[in-house]
């Protein structure tokens, strides 16, 4: 009876791992093939290896250049947003008061408010202040879009530093600004990853601010790169291309999550507990 | 504390003051002003700038294809509630009760869905469905169903479907780790006093699991009804445009192409303010049923 019931529960894993790896290799396999094979052989492994189609995507659609882009604007959004988040999860959790609680509520009501309400005026907001087609004006964006969030997973891990530690450390005379970056940053390190690479994901994967946000191709982040890539590709045929330029989108994350998913269970649980 | 009372003050300033203030300048100010601009007719240059009250809500009103695209949304709420939360919690179960040796490798494997970027998302299922080179239509032949060949999001019936699916594909990895951090937290004596009773594993779940689990699954259902409101059109710009026709169009997608496109940037604004409206009342109302649920146990 086990050992039925054993089989029975993995038929449905098997089946959903197969449909959620079997796009994914057949976007890899088709980055390798020409258009030919695409369409004459969906479903067979690539005849070569090469890699003409990753160049011609790195260099001919501009995909090299996007990359770069969207790393500048996730490198700096992920920081901007800790260098705003932290001071303030700090504040909102040590003093307790009408008004903090105020503010807290405030970050989190906005989380649920359709952030597509604010496209149009944030657009001329940023055209008058003369900060369109600029990638720090999108980091900055970004980070404070997800301010709410951080602060919100953040609070949860400050509030387990035992405040023993922060006493003993005013006894030494040291200042508020110490403790908050010597004392307490430090010890919500693990609190500060989870976030850190949740943002990052999301900013290397934004689309749509940046779309609108954005305007010449130089400038463009890969989202945007990718759904030109798109068009240009059903315009001349190349496929291998499109593919190749999903995989050099998709790739440096599915690196990344797999070397740090460890830090996002362990985060979204004891986020979860608190 | 040792501090004295102006140290503590200009050190909760440094705390909170700058990031308030961006966060009002970024976020509140795009969010009231949204509300503002949807009461005028605007082309994007201030000198045509038109102050007609009511006249978009009017003119929403008696637009019939922002009633196709609610009624679009409300498909994808629906859809990905049911679909998301019965494979996740599915998928749960039997990753955290049913000790199988390789758990670790599906629960990675499942979340890979979640990190990639939707435009990727949207990007590859268009062409998994794309009538020349896709692989559903070359599968259907190969197993002999040509009559099910149909260019799928090319067909007003199946369009819909067809952009469900990925948002399903993409949501599952999220959900099914939410829930298995509430399924491992409950106590295993439950279980074990259960089983002497001789409750089935059927009546365990029903009786156990899901009433100690409620609170991540009413989160969880409410979690995917935002997000779905909120954020659907993005698979939808990229898939389809909202084409054929109007048949996929929801309410972002729809607000996009309007301001965007068309640069009728009051009325954008007004389905702006109409997406906020309909996501609080829905989120209301399943709070207030997912209530309910809960009082009977």
């Amino acid at each position: 009876m086990k050992i039925i019931s054993q089989i029975l529960v993995r038929i449905p894993l098997i089946l959903w791992a197969f449909v959620v790896v079997f796009p994914l290799v057949w976007m890899f396999m088709g980055a390798f093939k020409s258009n030919a094979e695409i369409f004459t052989s969906p479903w067979a492994l690539p005849q070569t290896f090469n890699f003409s189609n990753f160049e011609s995507a790195w260099n001919d659609y501009n995909i090299g250049r996007a990359f770069l882009n969207s790393f500048f604007v996730t490198v700096l959004g992920s920081l901007l947003t800790l260098f705003l988040s932290i001071p303030t999860a700090y504040a909102l959790e040590r003093i307790r008061s009408k008004l903090g609680e105020v503010l807290i509520n405030v970050y989190l009501a906005s989380m649920m408010i359709p952030a597509v309400l604010g496209w149009i005026p944030l657009f001329f907001l940023l055209m008058k202040f003369n900060l369109l087609d600029n990638l720090w004006a999108l980091s900055l964006v970004y980070a404070i879009s997800h301010v709410p969030f951080t602060i919100f997973i953040l609070i949860g891990f400050i509030g387990n530093v035992p405040k023993e530690l922060e006493e003993a450390a005013i006894v030494d005379g040291m200042s508020p600004y110490g403790i908050l970056f010597k004392i307490v940053s430090p010890l919500i390190k693990s609190g500060i990853m989870t976030v850190t690479i949740l943002n990052a994901i999301s900013y290397w994967n934004e689309f749509f601010m940046a779309l609108i946000l954005l305007q010449t191709e130089s400038k463009n982040t890969l989202g945007v790169a990718m759904n030109l890539l798109k068009v240009d590709a059903q315009y001349d045929s190349a496929w291998g291309v499109l593919f190749a330029g999903l995989c050099i989108a998709v790739i440096p994350v599915i690196i990344f999550y797999t070397i740090f998913q460890r830090h996002i269970v362990k985060g979204m649980t004891e986020g979860a507990i608190k | 504390m040792a501090f004295s009372a102006k140290q503590k003050y200009l050190f909760l300033a440094f705390c909170l003051l700058p990031t308030f203030i961006l966060f009002l300048i970024f976020t509140v100010y795009p969010m009231l002003g949204g509300l503002y601009y949807s009461f005028f007719e605007w082309s994007g240059t201030s000198a045509n700038k038109t102050f007609i009250g009511l006249e978009n809500y009017i003119r929403l009103w008696n637009d019939s294809i922002i009633k196709k695209a609610i009624f679009n949304d409300f498909f994808f709420v629906f859809v990905k509630v049911l679909g998301i939360m019965m494979l996740s919690l599915f998928f749960a179960v039997a990753l955290t009760q049913l000790r199988i040796k390789e758990a670790p490798f599906y629960r990675i494997v499942f979340f890979f869905p979640n990190i990639m970027s939707v435009v990727v998302i949207g990007i590859l299922w268009q062409f998994i469905y794309d009538p020349n080179i896709g692989i559903v239509n070359s599968f259907l032949n190969q197993v002999g169903l040509t009559e099910w060949v149909r260019p799928w999001l090319g067909d007003k019936t199946w369009v819909l479907p067809s952009i469900a699916i990925p948002a399903i594909w993409a949501g599952i990895g999220l959900f099914m780790l939410l829930l298995m951090g509430g399924i491992s937290s409950v106590p295993k004596s439950l279980y074990e006093a259960a089983e002497i009773d001789g409750a089935s594993e059927w009546q365990q779940f029903w009786h156990i699991t899901v009433p100690l689990i409620w609170p991540q699954i009413k989160t969880s259902i409410l979690y995917i009804i935002i997000t779905s409101l909120n954020g659907s059109f993005v698979l939808v710009q990229v898939m389809t445009g909202g084409g054929p026709g109007s048949s996929s169009e929801v309410m972002g997608s729809y607000l996009y192409q309007r301001a965007f496109e068309d640069f009728q940037f009051g009325y954008g604004a007004a389905i702006g303010v109409l997406i906020l409206v309909v996501s609080l009342i829905t989120v209301l109302i399943s709070q207030f049923i997912l209530k309910k649920e809960k009082v009977e146990y």
